[in-house]
């Protein structure tokens, strides 16, 4: 109940002309009412008729004309409404707490706002993070639930940033603090939040200018009816130039302006998503070429184990065996899928080590395995294990080749001094991911993906998912060159990052999506934030950016559509004493004033009907432009003539049917 | 119809008499082959004009090229720098107002200077009015010609300034194409453009159809008036000569329109046949419509040229067939006497007949000439919605150079409406089109309705001028939105309907022309420049494609969307409540 008194309150602040005048259109409507309650009240000052027929007509466009610039605020104000109770919430974050300042060798309990940028903090388990940093000493799980959602605690090594507020659940960390007082990153979002529906994105302003053009040519207008009025010695109620005035003028659009621009950065933070400005929602709208990780966002990230392939003279179920002992204490993922998979497969095979001893994964040795005197089990890399064993063989080579055709990962096993078989593993696709990237491509949007994998698994890759192009073993620096390659062909590039080798490409990106648990840098290079940490969510960013620009446009469409109606009804409702104009009154309204005062209700009612619609957005299938120029063309410019034809024929029925007669 | 033919054996007879007794099937095909004649030059010439824009070698450069590195050489630095927007437009403005000024002077002290055979003496408003129509192109004339200006005015002060406004024109278009090509940040020289668009295409084109015109009949000469004995009446009857070939040359090349004679290409010697009327349909569309052939081919983009073409091609058509069929159907008072009625003749050259009239009317306002071959305040009012069509969409097709930049101007809008409802940032030719644009492109559309309507309102609110109007209330509204539409359009197309020589209209059309024709090209080219700003042109179909069907059918639907919202009220209390109320009475004329 609360809330809807305080968007009633914001609603009514709205009135204030000081707010108004940027918005040209509701301006002119607001100063229209200011007139017709002045004629309302003194009709004789200006020598209209001031019968009781026409003080009711008077008293009603007085209305009207009001609930107008009404219906206009208060979609405003619920927009608003939303975008406060946002920030609101991450105010909520910002608590203080005390934090263990180190001082040379002694800890010192000060308050957290009292830190400022490159001290140094102990953070013990339990406690709060008091102000975002870096780890520089310890690791250890930080549970960032109250800003990602995720209940899960994430780990946090060393060089890893943290975030102000999170609390850290294990261990001991020493942090060095990397922003001051009110620049944390709970400061930077809530002001963003605050400050990105003041300011007016480009388009914005362009549509804003279009508007107050035609709004200046409909005032001419209006003025020049009342001349022609007086030429025809037939003065015209000036009560009727006015409604003319406010149906011509874009209402509907102009009304549901700054509702649309509020509501683009609020959808965004429906998604978790903070983004820096609304003109990099805008610009996400516009994306040509969208440039993915493999990982992380078109497959899992997991390999796991899928097949076991004995070689020849290899019995299969002693394959598996060997495979499973030799993974039984591996703690790598492909180690554990590999024993999930064994066991899967035959339940029986044995659960301890039998004797052996097992040699962990390094970077060294590039294998693992298990040994028990001269016996042993090794996997490791097809090079490596040649090399170290001096082996060949042809069938196994062919197998691996074969495997890795096919995006997956060959891992061979070599025991005893033969290799007796490959096992494979393959990186899943994300469930969706194939129609996702297919509804891009309907939108005539270019994915690249980089991997730091070989050409033959990228190529893979990108054939099954359905990406344009790779770049296989790719460096970080990589994914900056194909930025400015594409920004160079004068595309809209996105990108998603995390790391600070990212952050010159997330900067030069037309939008930059950083993971929150990315580094500091990163964070700062982009111009949106994800709170969920999802690369996958780029693709509805561009989905939201692509909405707020169709329903501007649509609404922009609709509204000067409408026009063309309002005018048929209009002008021989005005001219009704030059008989010889009867046929241009298609709708055949007989009562004139009736006629106009339908008008001016389908032009106000019009506007919280499409409320929703400018908070929601416009539904768009993803198609090619062409085929979506000419649906939404169809929809909301024909419709735009058509619907106001009936509506008002409506209004005018249920009004003489109620008993209205003026 | 009533005109019976016998048809008897001879396929020649067949077809003659097939002709004649389907009157509107033959004036169909007359439009036809104008509109296909005029396409076909355009396209010819299209090819060279687009090297102008490019700046490219032609044929011609061995003789221009002489010519216009001579008069550089002779400016020295001034015309050899690039020039940002600013500078270009500043010394656009000061050209013109010097240009204007000394004819001012020249026509106002005509009577004193040589060549002035018994001329009227041109007082300050009606100076100032002729000055400025003809400085803008427009050519709106508020004066009757030859008896009220000196040979000398006319050869050299008008004769001057429409060489000079064409060049003008043409040289802000070569400006704005540079901007889109280039990303220098510069738009080129003025002094070079305006040099490059008299020498290499407006004059040589002049000299070859006053040659044409000439060899047809029209007069070429500065010898004093002819008298010759009146077959009517006893007595002699003064016939007035002069160098009329090459002034109806320029007239029509420049898309100036403004007469030798007061009644403009309806005078025996300015039109004398079928063929000086094609020639001069084709001579002022050629540099229009090439220039939009040209603009295409200038940015490699010849899908686009040719959308632009159809577009105005489709305009041009609704315009003269509207013209022609209300001529022919005519009005209902007449044709319901029961006599042979052949359509709306009135005003109308019986040589050149409904169908050549009509497409001359409405080619004269689709681009900016306002020639005339008949009275247009004598066409039905149905037929005068169809001429005013275009003056009211601020003739899509334009003048030498302007309607490159005025459609242009629509496309960016457009561009604007179709990228917001498909969800993309506009851009045309991978230019981003910012809010800059926007801006200036909405404020040159809305000048035009603006310089129509405010006059219009005002001038209907001051009974005092309004004294010299002859006909019913609705033709009065007709005349006076004509009057300003022809005038904000630089049409200069002349409804007349009252008298127009009077110091308010000479001073009100006279600074609606400046305003119209300057502001325009001023806000066209704030844009080129930030085009130029901007990096060029790159293969590549990011965005809506401007050469499609489906662009080209929005690009129309908005022209007319513009114009019908801003003009509506008017057209219905002018011509078609006029339009009504002779459908509705059957006899006699409106009376007031």
């Amino acid at each position: 109940m609360n809330r809807y008194i305080e968007i009633l309150l914001l609603t009514l602040k709205y009135f204030s002309p000081v707010r108004e005048v940027k918005n040209p259109v509701m301006f002119i409507t607001e100063i229209s009412t200011v007139v017709a309650l002045f004629i309302t009240i003194f009709p004789t000052a200006f020598n209209l008729p001031s019968t009781s027929t026409y003080l009711q007509f008077y008293t009603a466009v007085v209305i009207l004309l009001f609930l107008t610039v009404f219906f206009s605020n208060l979609s405003w104000a619920i927009s608003e409404g939303k975008s406060q109770a946002i920030a609101a919430s991450l105010q909520k974050f910002k608590k203080e707490t005390t934090a263990h300042l180190k001082k040379g060798e002694i800890l010192v309990d000060v308050k957290s706002t009292d830190l400022i940028k490159d001290d140094i903090v102990v953070v013990n388990k339990n406690e709060a993070i008091p102000m975002d940093g870096e780890i520089i000493e310890g690791s250890g799980y930080v549970n960032e639930s109250n800003i990602t959602g995720e209940s899960r605690p994430s780990l946090k090594v060393l060089g890893d940033s943290v975030t102000a507020t999170t609390t850290l659940v294990t261990d001991h960390i020493i942090i060095k603090v990397t922003s001051n007082p009110g620049e944390t990153f709970i400061d930077q979002m809530i002001k963003i939040v605050a400050s990105a529906r003041r300011e007016k994105t480009p388009n914005e302003i362009a549509l804003t200018t279009f508007l107050s053009g035609i709004t200046l040519v409909f005032l001419i207008v209006a003025a020049l009816i009342f001349s022609m009025g007086y030429f025809f010695l037939n003065p015209i109620d000036i009560m009727i130039i006015i409604v003319l005035l406010i149906a011509l003028i874009p209402t509907t659009i102009g009304g549901l302006l700054p509702a649309i621009g509020v509501a683009a950065i609020n959808k965004v933070s429906e998604f978790n998503i903070i983004a820096k400005s609304g003109r990099a929602v805008e610009n996400a709208g516009d994306i040509d070429t969208i440039i993915l990780d493999k990982t992380g966002t078109v497959t899992m990230g997991e390999r796991e184990a899928t097949k076991f392939y004995p070689n020849s003279g290899v019995d299969y179920t002693e394959f598996q065996r060997m495979c499973l002992l030799s993974s039984l204490q591996d703690q790598t993922k492909e180690g554990m899928s590999i024993v999930k998979l064994a066991k899967r497969e035959n339940p029986n095979l044995p659960d301890t080590l039998e004797g052996y001893r097992f040699e962990p994964f390094s970077a060294e040795t590039r294998y693992s395995g298990i040994f028990k005197g001269d016996e042993y089990v090794v996997k490791g890399a097809l090079k490596t294990l040649k090399s170290k064993y001096s082996l060949q063989d042809t069938f196994i080579e062919a197998l691996c080749k074969e495997i890795s055709s096919r995006g997956g990962t060959a891992l061979p096993v070599v025991s005893n001094g033969k290799f007796v078989g490959v096992i494979e593993l393959n990186d899943m696709l994300k469930p969706g991911i194939r129609e996702r990237l297919s509804s891009l491509k309907s939108m005539n949007i270019k994915t690249i993906m980089c991997t730091g994998d070989d050409e033959v698994t990228a190529s893979y890759i990108s054939a099954e998912s359905g990406i344009d192009e790779y770049i296989a073993n790719s460096t970080p620096m990589d994914k900056y060159e194909v930025v400015l390659k594409e920004k160079g062909k004068q595309r809209m590039v996105a990108m998603v990052g995390d790391g600070t080798n990212d952050a010159p490409a997330l900067s030069r990106a037309d939008v930059g999506l950083a993971m929150n648990n990315g580094t500091q840098s990163a964070k700062e290079a982009a111009n949106m934030i994800d709170l969920d940490s999802d690369p996958t969510k780029l693709m509805d960013v561009i989905f939201i950016g692509k909405q707020i620009l169709i329903t501007r446009g649509a609404l922009t469409t609709f509204s000067i559509a409408n026009d063309i109606s309002k005018y048929f009804v209009i002008i021989p409702a005005m001219f009704f004493f030059v008989p010889q104009l009867a046929f241009i009154n298609i709708l055949d309204l007989q009562n004139p004033i009736l006629a106009i005062t339908a008008a001016l209700i389908f032009n106000t009612i019009v506007i919280p009907f499409l409320i929703p619609l400018a908070l929601r957005g416009v539904r768009f299938k993803p198609s090619s432009l062409n085929s979506l120029l000419k649906r939404n063309l169809l929809i909301y410019g024909l419709g735009g003539v058509i619907l106001p034809f009936i509506a008002i024929k409506i209004i005018y029925i249920a009004l003489s049917a109620g008993g209205v007669v003026w | 119809m009533s005109l019976v033919v016998s048809v008897t054996s001879g396929s020649t007879y067949f077809w003659s008499g097939f002709f004649a007794s389907n009157r509107e099937l033959s004036g169909f095909i007359i439009i036809l082959i104008y509109l296909v004649l005029i396409s076909i030059f355009a396209y010819l010439i299209s090819g060279y004009i687009s090297k102008l824009y490019r700046g490219e070698r032609t044929w011609l450069t061995p003789v221009s090229g002489r010519i216009v590195s001579f008069f550089e050489n002779m400016l020295g630095e001034e015309a050899k720098k690039q020039m940002k927007f600013r500078e270009y437009f500043s010394v656009l403005m000061i050209f013109s107002f010097f240009s204007g000024l000394i004819v001012f002077i020249a026509i106002f002290f005509q009577n004193s200077l040589p060549y002035s055979l018994a001329n009227n003496h041109f007082n300050l408003s009606l100076t100032f009015n002729t000055v400025a129509s003809f400085l803008t192109n427009t050519n709106l004339q508020h004066y009757s010609n030859p008896s009220d200006l000196s040979y000398f005015s006319v050869t050299f002060g008008i004769t001057g300034l429409m060489f000079l406004a064409s060049g003008i024109g043409f040289a802000a278009s070569m400006a704005f194409v540079r901007g889109i090509l280039t990303d220098k940040g510069t738009i080129g020289n003025f002094f070079h453009d305006f040099l490059v668009s008299i020498f290499y295409l407006i004059l040589p084109l002049t000299i070859f159809v006053s040659l044409l015109l000439i060899l047809d009949g029209v007069p070429q000469t500065i010898q004093s008036y002819l008298a010759v004995h009146n077959i009517i009446a006893p007595g002699f009857q003064y016939v007035q000569l002069g160098p009329v070939g090459t002034f109806e040359a320029i007239k029509n090349i420049g898309t100036n329109g403004g007469g030798f004679y007061g009644s403009n290409a309806a005078y025996p010697l300015e039109n004398p046949n079928w063929f000086s009327n094609i020639l001069e349909v084709i001579s002022f569309t050629i540099i229009p419509l090439g220039s939009i052939f040209a603009l295409g081919k200038a940015l490699d983009e010849p899908r686009f040229g040719r959308m632009l073409y159809t577009v105005i091609m489709a305009i041009f058509m609704f315009s003269a067939f509207m013209v022609f069929f209300s001529e022919y159907i005519g009005i209902p008072s007449m044709s319901g006497l029961g006599l042979i009625y052949t359509g709306n003749l009135l005003g109308k050259e019986s040589y050149l007949g409904i169908a050549q009239s009509s497409i001359f009317a409405s080619g004269a306002t689709i681009t900016s000439t306002g020639a005339a071959n008949g009275a247009l305040l004598n066409y039905t009012p149905a037929g005068l919605v169809g001429i005013m069509t275009p003056l009211l969409l601020n003739d899509p097709l334009g003048g030498v150079g302007t309607g490159v930049l005025n459609i242009f101007m629509y496309v960016i809008f457009t561009v604007f409406i179709a990228s917001l409802i498909v969800g993309k940032l506009p851009e045309l030719m991978s230019l981003r089109i910012g809010s800059k644009e926007i801006k200036y492109s909405t404020l040159s559309l809305i000048t035009h309705p603006l310089l129509v309507m405010i006059p219009l309102g005002v001038t209907l609110l001051l009974p005092h001028f309004l004294g010299t109007f002859i006909n019913s209330k609705p033709a009065d509204l007709t005349s006076l939105l004509y009057e300003f539409g022809s005038a904000a359009a630089n049409n200069g197309s002349e409804m007349g309907g009252f008298l127009t020589n009077q110091a308010y209209f000479n001073y009100l059309d006279g600074v609606i022309m400046i305003l119209g024709r300057y502001l325009l090209i001023g806000f066209q080219l704030v844009i080129g420049q930030s085009f130029a700003n901007k990096s060029p042109k790159i293969e590549f179909g990011r965005t809506i494609d401007p050469g499609s069907y489906t662009f080209a059918l929005l690009l129309m639907i908005i022209m007319i969307l513009l114009g019908l919202l801003s003009f509506f009220p008017a057209l219905v209390l002018g011509p078609v409540l006029s339009w009504a109320r002779d459908f509705n009475l059957f006899i006699g004329v409106i009376i007031r």
